[in-house]
Parts: C-alpha cells; structure tokens; sequence
C-alpha cells in the first residue's frame, strides 16, 4: 500500500512521542493484565489452607444458613451461597459488613461460615489472599498507586495515546509491509532487529490490541460518557441508576433453598455452570436472588462469568441481560466486548492466548522503547553529540527499571502471600510490590541502562524463582489441586528467559557500540571518541 | 503547491481530536439512541441500547483523535471537525433532543 512520505514521516514521528510516554505504564498494564488471565488459580495458590471445617454439602446448607441468619442477622441483606469450594472459595456461605461510612471498596469485613462435625457454627475472618485482586489493581491502573478516581482517568489517557499508537504505527508499517514482514533479520544491526521484531509483533497481534485500546477508554471513561450524556440529554444525570421506590408490602416470602435453585437452573440452562448464588434483600424490602456461573460456549459479561437473577421463590430465569446464551442481540453485543477484553469466553485455550498475547503487548512496549532510544542516539550523533544526552540516558534507564522492577515486585509479593500467610494483607502485598518496583527503578537510574539491565535481569530471575520456592517451603497442604503447580512451573520458563536476557545484555554491554547507552565501557572509563557502528 | 504535514502544529490538531472529537461521540452517541428509538432521557442510559451508545463513544473519539493529525493545520482541524459536529447535533437540536 502507497501512503504520502509526509503523511508516513509525519505518524512516525506522532508514534514515536505517544509511543514513548505511554510505553513504560503499558508495559505494566499488560504483563499484569497478562497474569489475571489467571487470577482465580493465582489466587488459589496463593490462599492458605482453608481453617474452616469442609463445606457442608448443598442439601444440608439449609441448615448452615439458617444458624447463620440466627447469630448474624445482619447477613440476611446479602449472603453468597458457593457452589464449588476451593482455597479461594473456602465456605459455602459467605457474607460482607460494610462500616456506616466506609468506602465502596475495601472497608468491609468477609465473614466465612462452616459446620463443624458436630454440627455448630463456625465462622471466620480470614480469608483468602489477595495479592490476586493487587495484581489486577496494578493492571487496572496501569500500575499507578493513587485511588481509583484520579488512576482511571490517567489509565484512560494512556489508552487513547495507544490507540493513537496503534494507527500511526500501522500507517508507518503498511508501505513497507510486504517486503519487511517475514523479515527478520538479525544481524550487526541491532536496532534493525529490534524494528523487525517489533513490527511483527505488533501487526499480528493488531487486533487484539485494538481491543484492548478500545475497551480500555470505555473502563477508564464510562462514568464521564454517562454522565455528559446526562448532562446534554437530560434523564438519569451522572449516570446514576435510580433509586428504586415501593416498599414490598406483606410477609417476606421464603426463598427456595440452592439444592432446589440448581435444579431449576439446570432445566432452564443445560450446559450453564453455576459458580455462586447471592441472596438478599433489597433496599425496599424485597427479596432478591442473583446467580453468577460460566458457560464456556460463550462470551461473558464478567471476567470469569455471566450474571442472571432469579426468581427468589420459584427459581425461574427473570433477568436475561447478562446470561450467557439467553441475551438478545444487543446484550449479546455489548458482552461481546467485556468477553474480548476479559478472554472470557473459550475456556483455558483463549487464556493461555490472552495470556501469551498480554506478555507479546508488554515485550511490543518494552521493544518499542528501545526502538525510540536507540533513533535518538542516531539523531543525536548526527547534532554532533558524542554523547547520549541525559534525557536519552535516563529514558535508557527507566525502559530498564520500570519493566524489569514491575517483574520482580509482582514475583516477590506473589512469593509473599505462601511466607508470610494469614500476615499478608492486601496492604502489606503492595507495600512489598512498591518497595522492590521503586528500588529497581532507583537503580536503574543510579547505575545506568547497561549495568542495570543486566543487574536487573538477574533480579527478576531471582524474584521470579522465590515463587517456586515459597511452595517448596509452603508444603503440600496449599495445594487444592494438582494443576496449581503451573503457577510454579511457568514463574521458573519465565525466570529462564529473564537469565537468557540477562547473559545477552552482558555481551552487548561489553561488546556493543560505547556511545550507546547500552555500553558499560563508555561509562565507565570516561571514553569521549564516539566509535564507528 | 500544498503544504506538507508535519507534526509541529501537533497542539492545535490534538486538541481539535480531544475537544471536537469527544462531542462528536457524544452527538453520535444521541444520534444512534434516537434512530434506535430508545429516546434519549429517561431510563434508557442502562437499556442495552443506551449501553451501546456509550460503547460507541470510545471507537469514535479515539479514532478521532488518531486521525486528527491528517489536517493540513491546527485550523482546519478546528474547522472540519466543527462542521461534523453541526452534521450529528443537527438532528438531535432539531428533534427537541437537548435537556431544556
């Protein structure tokens, strides 16, 4: 395809300066991203062994619930009812206390109820880990540590400089496509080889990305899209849902027990799994039931499942919008595009793309930074610098520091959640996450790209391995299912590929070019004489 | 002979994309609910056909703003995009659509 050279010289340089502010926060947006395509068996593994007594079974949770809504009434507003148990499910009946005030997230208490062999109740505090939900967070918001309100919209800003990034790229790649695509040519050019594997990647993983772009602006903006068109169309202003009015009049109606609710779902939707029931009450009185569950069949509207509510007395299908296989074009449609940012849709072989394609985004981003570095060097060789000057050294820097410290805090933190136990609270994951990040940074910045990157490198095959070895001295018993240890076995290819990265910076830190930033030598002897590349 | 593009006058031509580019979604957001006929006040922001208005908010405005960098100038971005946005508010002004 023929484009206008000063249209194509015009987006390069376009993709260059978005590129490069948006490139580091979306590094960490995707390696994380890339991780929460396993967010429940990552939280499982990392979820001490239950200390509840084994949950009771579905016919006998009646019983279970009934004591609950004795000795805490006030778990009656809303109660989940699990239906698969694991380390991170570990009760079948648990409920939230939010304090009068709190905030929307996190303020609560999770109570978790068992019976015991003799039949009595017992309910704890201690949950499972969640350096899960951390990991998530630091996807969410692009790794950034503020609150959700000032995060978002910087994460949204982000989005739109990689949209941008997107189209421009694509108009500087489409002329010269055919003759560079199979094209990888590894050799003396190291920045020709960066380019080639850039471009590779990022056009056979084009659609995705543009997925992600897309549906990033819409997480990131929702609440502002809203509420400008409450603000010029009239209605729901704020995009806020109305209060709803009416109390129910007469005595509650009893709500059919799970055992009863599983049946019935079964009958209406063969093929649906449900995951989880949540009863309650709402703000008028009334009851109401919700179930969430997966049906692999087909996109879901959450990252691991479809919602629909119930009928809380007969059990029949009342709310279709977000069920799997029971919506209208238009639910469908819009679940289309949750499923395809979430990979919730296809079961474990979309995952495991998602997830290869999250950590191909991250590498694209960290490919594209040193592409930008490496065009400066030239720029600025060309101006007669001999030397990088220090904007081009500290970008150097942190392309190093940020990637490789995001790596080694999310491993260590991981690691954290089997050594430190009941300790690890959501606090003290991301203190841990903060702490090395921050230090990887700092020495990235302290040592220069060169050493740094390899010293770094090495850091992050470490931290990677401490998560391997925290199961080793956890034991057995935080195991709830064999195939958990795939955690542990792709932290350890993950940690070989850091180790090979690592040996080739080495060489090229002593053998590359000494005027790029890349080179040990020319920062360490004080060498001024630019060499030939 | 015509100029040639550059991204000097980046400034002018993004924040045409970000300012006009976000109004033309939003019009196009109006636009869409009245042809789809769920009206624009009321309920119908969390009907699915309002949730797909906001969707369509993000493709438009992104992409806006992505190819915003094609005007010759920071001036015909204004331009061009105003009269776009006149193209999609006109139907919903002249329909009585706006919040009195």
């Amino acid at each position: 395809m023929k484009l206008p050279t000063d249209v194509i010289k015009m987006y390069k340089e376009v993709h260059g300066w978005v590129g490069i502010i948006s490139g580091l926060a979306l590094f960490i947006a995707f390696y994380a991203g890339a991780l929460t395509m396993f967010e429940e068996p990552v939280q499982r593994w990392a979820s001490p062994p239950p200390v509840l007594a084994p949950a009771p079974a579905l016919d006998r949770t009646p019983d279970l619930i009934a004591k609950v809504l004795k000795e805490y009434p006030e778990a009656a507003k809303d109660y989940d009812v699990h239906l698969v148990t694991d380390s991170a499910n570990p009760a079948r009946i648990s409920w939230e206390v939010h304090e009068k005030g709190g905030r929307e997230h996190g303020a609560g208490t999770t109570y978790y109820a068992s019976l015991r062999g003799d039949g009595s109740l017992q309910v704890e505090t201690r949950g499972p880990s969640q350096v899960a939900q951390l990991i998530d967070v630091l996807h969410q918001q692009v790794g950034l540590p503020f609150d959700h309100e000032i995060s978002m919209p910087i994460m949204g800003a982000i989005a739109l400089l990689y949209m941008i990034a997107i189209v421009s790229g694509l108009a500087v790649l489409l002329p010269s496509l055919v003759s560079d695509l199979f094209a990888l040519r590894f050799g003396k050019n190291v920045k020709r080889m960066w380019l080639d594997i850039h471009n590779v990647l990022g056009l056979f993983s084009l659609p995705f990305h543009i997925i992600m772009a897309l549906t990033a602006v819409v997480f990131a903006f929702h609440d502002q899209f809203y509420g400008a068109q409450g603000m010029v169309f009239g209605g729901s202003e704020g995009g806020r849902r109305p209060p709803v009015a009416a109390a129910a009049d007469g005595p509650v109606p009893v709500p059919l027990p799970p055992l009863a609710v599983v049946e019935r779902v079964k009958e209406q939707a063969p093929g649906f799994t449900p995951l989880k029931l949540s009863y309650g009450q709402g703000p008028n009185g009334k009851p109401f039931l919700r179930m969430q569950g997966s049906d692999l069949r087909y996109g879901m509207r959450g990252p691991t499942f479809g919602i629909a509510s119930l009928d809380p007395v007969t059990g029949g299908i009342t709310g279709q919008d977000y069920m799997p296989g029971m919506q209208d074009g238009w639910s469908a449609t819009l679940s289309s595009f949750f499923a395809l940012h979430f990979g919730s849709y296809g079961g474990n072989a979309i995952r495991w793309s998602y997830f290869l394609l999250g950590l191909g985004g991250a590498f694209l981003f960290y490919t594209g930074n040193l592409l930008w570095v490496e065009s400066r060097r030239k720029k600025e060789r060309k101006a007669g610098a001999v030397e990088q000057t220090r904007a081009t050294r500290i970008l150097g820097a942190l392309t190093v520091g940020v990637p490789l410290g995001c790596v080694a805090g999310i491993s260590v933190t991981l690691a954290a959640a089997k050594l430190l136990g009941d300790g690890a609270s959501y606090g003290v994951h991301s203190a841990i996450y903060y702490a090395v990040f921050l230090l990887a940074t700092g020495w990235s910045l302290v040592r220069g790209a060169a050493r740094s990157g390899v010293e770094l490198s090495v850091l992050g095959a470490v931290a990677m391995l401490t998560v391997p070895l925290a199961s080793l001295i956890a034991g057995r018993a935080w195991y709830d299912a064999g195939d958990l240890l795939l955690v542990d076995g792709t932290a350890l290819a993950l940690s070989v590929l850091l180790l090979l990265s690592a040996r080739s910076a080495r060489r090229r830190a002593l053998a590359g070019p000494r005027d790029s930033i890349w080179s040990a030598n020319g920062e360490s002897n004080g060498t001024k004489q630019a060499q030939p590349a | 002979m015509k100029k040639e593009l550059s991204s000097r006058d980046w400034f002018g031509k993004s924040a045409a994309g970000l300012i006009l580019g976000f109004l033309l979604a939003l019009g196009a957001a109006g636009l869409f609910k009245l042809l789809a006929g769920v009206g624009l006040g009321g309920d119908s922001f969390f009907s699915t056909k309002g949730q797909f208005s906001m969707w369509l908010m993000s493709p438009i405005w992104a992409l806006t703003l992505s190819f915003c960098f094609l005007f010759r100038s920071g001036l015909r971005a204004w331009l061009w995009l105003a009269a776009a946005n006149v193209l999609v508010w006109a139907p919903i002004v002249l329909s009585g659509g706006l919040r009195s």
